[in-house]
């Protein structure tokens, strides 16, 4: 397969590739890994006149923040994150996150930011142009959705394996501009609309991942659910985070967060408030895995339908929950 | 239509020599490789980083080279399959996959013979475990797949030496 013919620069830092990107506007597209916007360019989904790659771009190690966050470069390819023994240290929930995701030569190419930045996916448009014979769906423009056929709108999913981890590590982007730099809770870095799933302005990118300090007694677990259980995009993908008070068993805060479920990672808040103050028990997390399907209500994806992920939700988040409490420390 | 991109020179450096090429922005590295330099060892299929036929060696380090720019890698160790072995002396890797029948129509060998080796210069004694995840960005629709278990862990005894 080939890619279709555009321009293409190659900065040297990361204002030179900021002024090129506004330089352009919507004309360029900026480009870190390449493994998910490539295949997309070869499918014909989108060709941007000038593609800014930002493989010149010097990568900065992870780094400790003066108030104890931990600061990692977006440009991170996710092997450097799996091998990182700071993130393992640290973060060790990112890291276990980051070796699910496709596969080794992927997790080489591809980087943190970029999977920050995945597009949401969908079995009628991640194909090649004739797949969708009738005529065009949402997202190319057109008025129809072929996964649900009376639906109104675009039901493609968000599939990014280390966002419901770092979600559940409450961590915040910076993202940067020509004109400025912010930083934004991750969790609102998604609008949670298929058709424009991250909320990047024109000219904008994520630049660093910051983690709050770890607590001292901590669990984590991550489990991604899928059919062949390797280089494939979960069907479910499932983080969990427990900190726990002095006594080891009653827990202080809880995170759970769901991947691969709707346009934007979902965060099960009730489920999560069930467990707060809480001697932790197999009871409790198998009632809480339960909260955990009752609350999310997963779309139906790639295959499988709503109520086999929903039994399947609860499977995997007492999974994950378990993973968690056995792994206390 | 914008206008049509002028083709640059570039120097890439594979399999310790360097070449000139004349590419256009597009051209993937596995183009650059194939079409270019004439190295067909590295094999395109799916070409949009499904399969794993494309994997070369960056640095040492596996990558898709469909999903590669060739413009992005100038100046950086590219090794392919037919860099591997000195002359006809096949690698530990390359040995078992023959002795073993972990070959059969052969389009995946070559990135699996890549990934391995990758994977043995990493981590000298891997785990079944292991030697899947490193693996399990690699097609392959003759073996089975437990021939090419059998050949890796065959390769890394061999190299540990516990093996003549």
């Amino acid at each position: 397969m080939h890619l279709p013919k555009f321009e293409h620069q190659s900065p040297g830092t990361l204002k030179e590739a900021l002024q090129l990107f506004d330089e352009y506007g919507p004309r360029a597209q900026i480009v870190a890994g390449g493994t998910d916007l490539y295949p997309r360019m070869k499918y014909g989904l989108l060709g941007p006149e000038v593609v800014i790659s930002l493989k010149g771009v010097p990568v900065e190690s992870p780094s400790t923040l003066g108030n104890g966050e931990l600061q990692l470069d977006a440009l991170m390819t996710l092997a450097d994150v799996v091998r990182s023994s700071v993130i393992l240290e640290r973060a060790p929930l990112l890291a276990e996150a980051a070796t699910n995701v496709a596969s080794n030569e992927i997790r080489h190419m591809g980087t943190l930011g970029g999977n920050l930045c995945l597009e949401t996916r969908c079995t009628y448009y991640n194909q090649s142009h004739t797949y969708q014979y009738v005529a065009p769906c949402f997202k190319r423009d057109g008025d129809r959705c072929y996964l649900i056929p009376k639906g109104k709108k675009c039901q493609a999913v968000f599939m990014a394996d280390t966002v419901p981890a770092l979600i559940c590590l409450d961590a915040k982007v910076e993202t940067q501009s020509k004109a400025e730099s912010r930083q934004v809770p991750l969790k609102d870095l998604y609008t949670g609309d298929s058709l424009f799933p991250i909320a990047l302005s024109r000219g904008e990118l994520v630049s660093k991942v910051i983690i709050p300090k770890a607590a001292t007694h901590r669990g984590s677990g991550f489990t991604k659910f899928s059919l062949r259980g390797g280089m494939e995009f979960g069907a479910l993908t499932v983080a969990a985070l427990l900190d726990v008070v002095d006594d080891g068993m009653t827990c202080a805060t809880a995170r759970i967060a769901v991947g691969s479920v709707s346009a934007k990672p979902v965060r099960a808040v009730k489920a999560e408030a069930a467990l707060t103050g809480e001697k932790l028990s197999e009871g409790l997390l198998r009632e809480v895995a339960k909260k955990v399907a009752a609350e999310v209500r997963p779309v139906m994806h790639h295959g499988y339908s709503a109520p086999f992920l929903r039994e399947c939700l609860e499977v995997q988040a007492y999974r994950t929950l378990t993973k968690a409490a056995a792994g206390m420390r | 239509m914008g206008r049509r991109p002028l083709k640059r020179l570039i120097e890439l450096l594979v399999n310790e020599e360097t070449y000139e090429v004349a590419v256009e922005p597009q051209t993937t590295l596995l183009e650059a490789l194939r079409d270019h330099l004439g190295l067909t060892g590295t094999k395109e299929a799916c070409g949009t980083g499904e399969c794993g036929s494309c994997t070369v060696l960056v640095e040492g380090k596996p990558i898709l080279s469909c999903l590669a720019l060739a413009v992005d890698y100038q100046n950086r160790h590219i090794l392919t399959i037919e860099g591997l072995s000195e002359g006809e002396e096949l690698t530990p890797v390359q040995h078992a996959f023959v002795v073993n029948g972990a070959v059969q129509c052969g389009f995946c060998t070559p990135g699996m013979v890549l990934s391995t080796t990758a994977l043995l210069n990493e981590n000298p004694s891997p785990t079944v475990e292991q030697i899947q995840k490193a693996l399990e960005g690699h097609l392959c629709r003759c073996t089975g797949y437990n021939k090419i278990l059998t050949a890796v862990n065959m390769a890394a005894e061999k190299r540990r030496g516990e093996m003549e």
